[in-house]
């Protein structure tokens, strides 16, 4: 008898050991699968990019934008990751009641030399720092690609990459640690909640955009003497599209790595995936909600413009005006909140384009002004939810007070770098490419390559078969 | 709206989370949004309608 027990106590053991294993691998497999869906987002900014681009710039717009994803790596790897748990609580970087914060624990942890080294590279009893890591430095890199979009056709390359940087690696993940993190500030004290991140990536990389844009200034060509704009077409619409359709991709992937799944030393449930926050959420919620915003961001588009580039801008508006709150959404909410961001996107980016402001792509009013409007709608439809993980009373909750907060600042994270640093390359003679040089074209300044060789033929030339 | 606001916490809720759950406001939502589906059609048919017809011959 005690032989049997002990035989069932040690299958029971061997049991819990593969299980225990098939978890560990499958959160592990879970968030590595998200940096390959994620680099979809920036096949789709490429696309988008390039194809909004006249032909004289269509590749150094794709060097620019490649150029900004390579760097953006390295150091996110290099301080990012660290800024991001050193800082939850703010200066001097104290650490938080989930103890998982502050800047000695991030010193142990994030950087790439000494101790912390272990947990920064091969390391078989650590499957998780790696694809962690891997993630954000996507999102990371989903910051400067939204920056990118809105400065085509007239920003030096250098002076872009530095930008991407001070965005990718700092501004944004200063926003992340206090408002996407169980210390953050924001978090603890303003219940903000802000699950797909609409605030802390899009509207920090939105409005850091504007910020640039002020002292890049609009293209040759652009705004006439008396101020009203004209419209400068990308040389290839159909692209631009297409790009926007694989961001709407790589979107899911983007969503799936906000999700914490169960189960692991580091999750907040055994048996349930939860936020970032530590509140449950489902894969079938994110489902639900994302097809929902998507639909209803591209039917509040094509009512005012029935242009396609428009009404696929507004699947992206549609995904990220209900990004805060994808976990508790009921689908038909996120529909109507999609659709109402679709339908004044147009308009808000008009209002823009008035002010001399020269986004070639919309990225400021789709990512900054969509944002905001996701994440103080939620304190409009949340108030009263908890927005951390807590015993009854002691979780903080939702609020429009504290989600008008965050807003806020957000923006400040956003546009005040944006601004400052682009302000310094203005001085230093190093954002915007002389003069002579735009007219060129940057493609015959900068590429030594051709995007079309062969050239596009003109309009209205039929060209019989093989020609 | 559904939520168990008194108590405040997620440890409470092992089923449906979403806004206005337990109450009419999923059915409200619905309601709101299939006809913003059928407005929004009928006034593409409108305004394309009138479109296309500049081009009758």
């Amino acid at each position: 008898m005690e032989e049997q027990i002990a035989e069932l106590t040690a299958q029971i053991a061997a049991l819990q050991a593969k299980s225990g294993t098939t978890n560990t691998m499958f959160a592990e497999t879970f968030y590595y699968l998200t940096i390959p869906l994620m680099i979809i987002i920036h096949a789709g900014f490429l696309a988008y990019e390039m194809g909004a681009s006249r032909l004289k710039n269509v590749l150094s717009s794709g060097v620019k934008n490649i150029l900004a994803f390579a760097f953006m790596i390295p150091t996110f790897y290099f301080f990012g990751w660290w800024v991001y748990w050193g800082f939850p609580t703010g200066l001097p970087g104290a650490p938080g009641p989930a103890g998982i914060s502050g800047v000695e624990y991030a010193n142990a942890i994030a950087w790439g030399w000494g101790e912390s080294a272990q947990y920064m590279g091969p390391n078989i009893a650590d499957q998780a720092s790696g694809v962690f890591f891997g993630a954000f430095a996507l999102f990371a890199a989903t910051t400067a690609s939204i920056m990118s979009g809105a400065v085509i056709e007239r920003i030096q390359t250098v002076g872009f990459v530095i930008l991407a940087v001070v965005l990718g690696s700092f501004a944004w993940v200063v926003a992340a640690a206090w408002g996407w993190h169980a210390d953050g500030w924001l978090v603890t004290q303003w219940g903000v909640h802000d699950f797909g991140a609409a605030g802390l990536v899009h509207a920090v990389a939105g409005f850091f955009a504007l910020g640039v844009l002020i002292n890049l200034g609009p293209r040759i060509g652009k705004f006439n003497a008396d101020g009203t704009a004209n419209h400068i077409a990308g040389h290839n619409m159909p692209l631009t599209v297409t790009g926007l359709m694989l961001i709407i991709v790589g979107f899911w992937g983007f969503l799936m790595a906000c999700v914490i799944v169960p189960g692991e030393a580091w999750s907040w449930f055994a048996d349930k995936p939860s936020t970032i926050y530590g509140t449950p959420i489902t894969l079938s919620a994110l489902s639900f909600n994302i097809l929902m915003g998507i639909s209803g961001g591209i039917i509040g588009s094509w009512v005012l413009t029935r242009d396609p580039f428009w009404m696929m801008s507004g699947a992206l508006a549609g995904i990220i005006s209900t990004a805060s709150g994808l976990d508790i959404y009921f689908p038909a909410l996120a529909f109507i909140i999609a659709f109402s961001a679709g339908f004044i996107l147009k308009p808000c980016a008009d209002w823009l384009e008035k002010r001399g402001i020269d986004d070639a792509v919309g990225a400021v009013t789709v990512h900054g002004t969509i944002g905001l409007y996701g994440v103080v709608m939620l304190g409009i439809f949340a108030t009263g939810y908890p927005a951390l993980q807590g015993a009854a009373g002691e979780a903080p909750t939702i609020s429009l007070i504290g989600q008008i907060v965050g807003a806020v600042v957000f923006f400040l994270l956003g546009f005040v770098p944006g601004y400052v640093v682009s302000l310094l390359l203005k001085m230093a003679g190093m954002l915007r490419i002389p003069e002579g040089a735009e007219i060129a074209g940057m493609d015959m300044v900068k590429v030594p390559a051709r995007g079309y060789p062969e050239g596009i033929p003109a309009p209205g030339i039929n060209l019989a078969p093989g020609e | 709206m559904g939520f168990p606001y008194d108590e405040a916490s997620w440890s409470v809720v092992d089923g449906a989370m979403f806004m206005g759950w337990g109450s009419a406001m999923p059915g409200f939502f619905t309601l709101i949004a299939a006809l913003i589906c059928l407005a929004v059609l009928v006034f593409g048919q409108k305004t394309e309608a009138a479109k296309t017809r500049q081009f009758e011959k």
